[in-house]
């Protein structure tokens, strides 16, 4: 056992936390320790582990072997009602906000100040004083009265996060805090909790985000697939360094081998100066240009919201731009809707499986066939021809080798990987010229991670054009024929295939760092 | 005639306004109570019960409000605790007990349909007959009954108890967003267990108004689908205490002239429909005015 002076002056730590869901090791030996009044951040990628160490810090999973520190002793932790007890408030990605209640009733929520007297109300009085107080403190201009729903992003996040400090909390763990915000609202931000740490709270950022870690953090710790790769004190390390160790600096795996060419060639895709509208003085994507040609795979590289998600819906057309011209073989698609894009030649291979990809609770059947339904021999005129649905079904997942049990089974009973397998088959059936495809590989284990890049590697093959967004960097490395680096929005360099992991990296903290 | 229109329809808005208002508490915590029907029903059945035996409309009263609590605490439980559908279970609760009272009265009373029991105390009038002489609004003075006037209270106490106290906060913070009340360390199925048994026990409440206001009998069909009557004005009031009495006090005159129309003449059947149809067209109303918000 560790000895406990070992612990001593850590607010918050972690003590060789380790977990496993099935055969992923999530976390593997996480040792981490906050001190008071500290800003401590934790980057990696995706995937890389930090959710599950926040979920086994606020009590929410238990570590298989290891423990969590608190004030320099090991504890064990309930839930995140011991833990916010106990002094740890977590601010979520998803605010936690009543949004028909106005944000004075949000702060007080759970922890309501009462008056005196037999007639005990709530002391509306008392509460707004208390809002009052601490937003002053912080120089912020808030209107309690407004529902939380229509209040601006920050003002939502900034009432979450007193909110935490009004019912005790002295460390907060803060899981991406800057993903919703505008770059003046992250200033705002970042110096409340400078604030916040000069009055002794310590904290956990969690961020992927490099020039905000240098920025605000005292300490970094890297982790990388479930393991702490790096930790330093900020001012003994570079953005640069902590780039490289998020991306790791082992080879990258084995590229797929890029195979001859039999299909077509020729450009395809032609991108002319999207720009999406202002949103909050900001806009997503800015000047975007590139051509895509038939039988090549294109990554974009970036750090995640820096745009690629909002190209992938624009070309989708599920976001409209407010200027440039999407054409599509010569034909202008700007303004076309989704079915037309599919009609001429576009598929879509959408982030958000879950919701977007798929109807999780119909059938394998019907979400392998869907968008298919208008024309023969699935559609008799305004029927649906069950037979043939179920035919064409069979077919497509078994051109892919998707494991199902029955076709009349929910998509939702399918493993991540043969739901991803089975979105591909619905989308390379009608041989479309273009896929647009965002990551791919998102929570699918690594069998399935190694058949969806065949595949995509198979209709790149065959004359398929892909213009692939991943936020893992070792798979757009591993994948594409040229890379674009996206950042604020708008594509700040190309490097070939074969290009270095710190090549890519450095430009896309660089260009991060110019906007 | 107006005086007694006034008198009437006041009476007869009151088991609707007892049971809009359990039920809009109860959907400010976020379940939709349709089984308010039935609750008004076991009320009502219970009430005569106990008034017969006990010659008390209080001790009736009471007991009315239990078994409609306890009815609706076990609903609650099928939806907080057994995940059941909230639409599908009180549409089953609703066969369920009209079914359970069917059984009840031929196994106990060996009646069906109606029942008849000897002494039944009928709810006594609040103020002295003597108010009847005041002009206009006299003889609806004269005809408040303890329920109402408690009715009517509720009425003026839910703004205050839903906006300034704890629970009130607490449940229109589950009904708004549960996740958000569960990451506060709020229990949201105790809440909404609380809530629904409110309603259950106003519901009672306005069964026992039903069977002691005038008759003091059970019938079958005693409720009259007053349950989704109320259901409709808290739709229509949007969940607010006053819009939604002010709704319940319309489908109470309704009825009042519906009874005034049919001894005129005519047709009882199509009159009976008035207040059904009305429903409907406050809840095509009401789904429009919310679309044309959404879109704002």
């Amino acid at each position: 056992m560790t000895h406990k002076n070992d612990h001593a002056g850590v607010v918050l730590g972690a003590d060789r936390l380790s977990k496993a869901y099935g055969p992923v090791q999530a976390n593997r030996d996480i040792s981490l320790a906050l001190g008071a009044g500290e800003i401590h951040a934790i980057v990696g990628e995706n995937g890389a582990g930090k959710s599950t160490l926040m979920r086994m810090l606020q009590g929410m999973e238990r570590p298989d072997s290891g423990s969590v520190i608190l004030d320099g002793a090991p504890v064990s932790l309930s839930g995140p009602a011991e833990a916010m007890a106990r002094g740890i408030g977590m601010v979520h990605q998803e605010f936690m906000l009543a949004p028909d209640l106005t944000l004075l009733q949000n702060l007080i929520l759970g922890s309501e100040p009462m008056t005196a007297g037999p007639l005990r109300r709530i002391d509306w009085a008392a509460a707004e004083a208390d809002g009052k107080r601490l937003a002053a403190k912080i120089g912020v201009e808030v209107d309690w009265h407004v529902p939380a729903g229509s209040a601006p992003v920050h003002i939502q996040q900034f009432t979450e996060i007193i909110r935490l400090l009004r019912r005790g909390a002295r460390i907060l763990i803060l899981d991406e805090p800057t993903a919703v915000l505008a770059p003046p609202q992250v200033e705002e931000l970042f110096a409340l909790l400078r604030l916040l740490r000069a009055d002794g709270a310590s904290m956990l950022f969690i961020s992927h985000k490099i020039p905000e870690v240098t920025a605000l953090a005292d300490r970094v710790t890297v982790i990388r697939r479930g393991e702490v790769v790096f930790a330093a004190a900020i001012a003994d390390t570079s953005g640069e360094e902590i780039a490289g160790h998020i991306v790791g600096t082992e080879a990258p795996p084995p590229p797929v081998p890029l195979a001859a060419r039999a299909g077509r060639t020729g450009p395809v895709l032609a991108l002319d100066r999207l720009c999406t509208g202002k949103h909050q003085h900001v806009r997503a994507l800015r000047d975007i240009s590139l051509t895509l040609h038939a039988g090549e795979i294109v990554g974009l590289a970036g750090v995640a919201g820096n745009g690629q998600s909002e190209l992938a819906e624009v070309l989708a057309g599920l976001r409209t731009a407010e200027t440039g011209r999407i054409a599509l073989n010569g034909a202008d698609l700007t303004l076309a809707d989704t079915a037309a894009r599919r009609a001429a030649g576009l598929g879509y291979i959408s982030a958000d499986r879950r919701y977007e990809g798929l109807c999780l609770p119909a059938t394998i059947a019907l979400n392998t066939m869907a968008g298919s339904q208008r024309r023969p021999p699935v559609a008799r005129g305004p029927f649906l021809r069950p037979a043939a649905l179920l035919q064409g079904a069979r077919a497509r997942l078994d051109h892919l080798k998707v494991r199902y049990g029955r076709l009349g089974d929910p998509v939702s009973s399918l493993s991540g990987g043969n739901q991803q397998k089975l979105v591909f088959a619905r989308e390379i059936a009608t041989d479309p010229a273009v896929l647009v495809v965002s990551q791919p590989t998102r929570g699918v284990d690594l069998n399935g991670i190694a058949t969806i890049h065949r595949l995509l590697g198979d209709y790149r093959a065959a004359g398929g054009a892909v213009l692939l967004m991943s936020e893992e960097l070792d798979e757009i490395m591993a994948l594409s024929d040229r890379i674009l680096v996206m950042a604020d929005g708008a594509i700040v360099g190309e490097l070939p295939r074969g290009a270095s992991m710190q090549e890519i990296g450095r430009m896309m903290v660089m260009g991060a760092d110019h906007g | 005639m107006l005086e007694q229109i006034l008198a009437a329809s006041i009476v007869l808005t009151t088991p609707i306004l007892l049971a809009a208002m359990g039920g809009l508490v109860n959907r400010q915590s976020g379940i939709v109570n349709i089984g308010l029907e039935a609750k008004i029903l076991a009320g009502a059945l219970v009430a005569v019960i106990v008034s017969s035996a006990t010659g008390s409309w209080l001790l009736a009263s009471l007991a009315a409000l239990a078994v409609g609590a306890v009815i609706g605490w076990l609903f609650a439980l099928t939806i907080t605790r057994g995940n059941a559908n909230m639409i599908v279970a009180g549409l089953g609760l609703n066969v369920l007990v009209a079914g359970a009272i069917g059984f009840i009265l031929s196994w106990q009373y060996g009646t069906s349909g109606t029942l008849r029991l000897p002494d039944v105390a009928l709810l006594p009038h609040v103020l002295p007959a003597a108010v009847a002489e005041i002009p206009v609004l006299g003889r609806m003075l004269a005809a408040l009954d303890p329920l109402t006037v408690l009715a009517w209270a509720s009425v003026a106490a839910l703004p205050f108890v839903l906006a300034d106290t704890r629970f009130g906060l607490r449940l229109r913070a589950t009904g708004n967003a549960p996740q958000v009340a569960r990451a506060l360390g709020l229990d949201a199925r105790r809440i909404q267990e609380a809530t629904t048994a409110i309603a259950g026990g106003f519901s009672g409440l306005a069964g026992a108004h039903l069977a002691l206001t005038s008759i003091g009998l059970f019938n079958e069909g005693l409720s009259g689908g007053r349950g989704f009557i109320a259901l409709a004005a808290f739709y229509f009031g949007r969940d607010r205490p006053w819009p939604t009495a002010m709704v319940c006090l319309m489908f109470g005159f309704l009825d009042a002239t519906q009874i005034r129309l049919q001894t005129a003449g005519l047709p009882p059947k199509l009159i009976g429909m008035i207040p059904y149809a009305m429903v409907l067209a406050a809840l095509i109303l009401a789904s429009v005015r919310n679309k044309k918000r959404k879109a704002a």
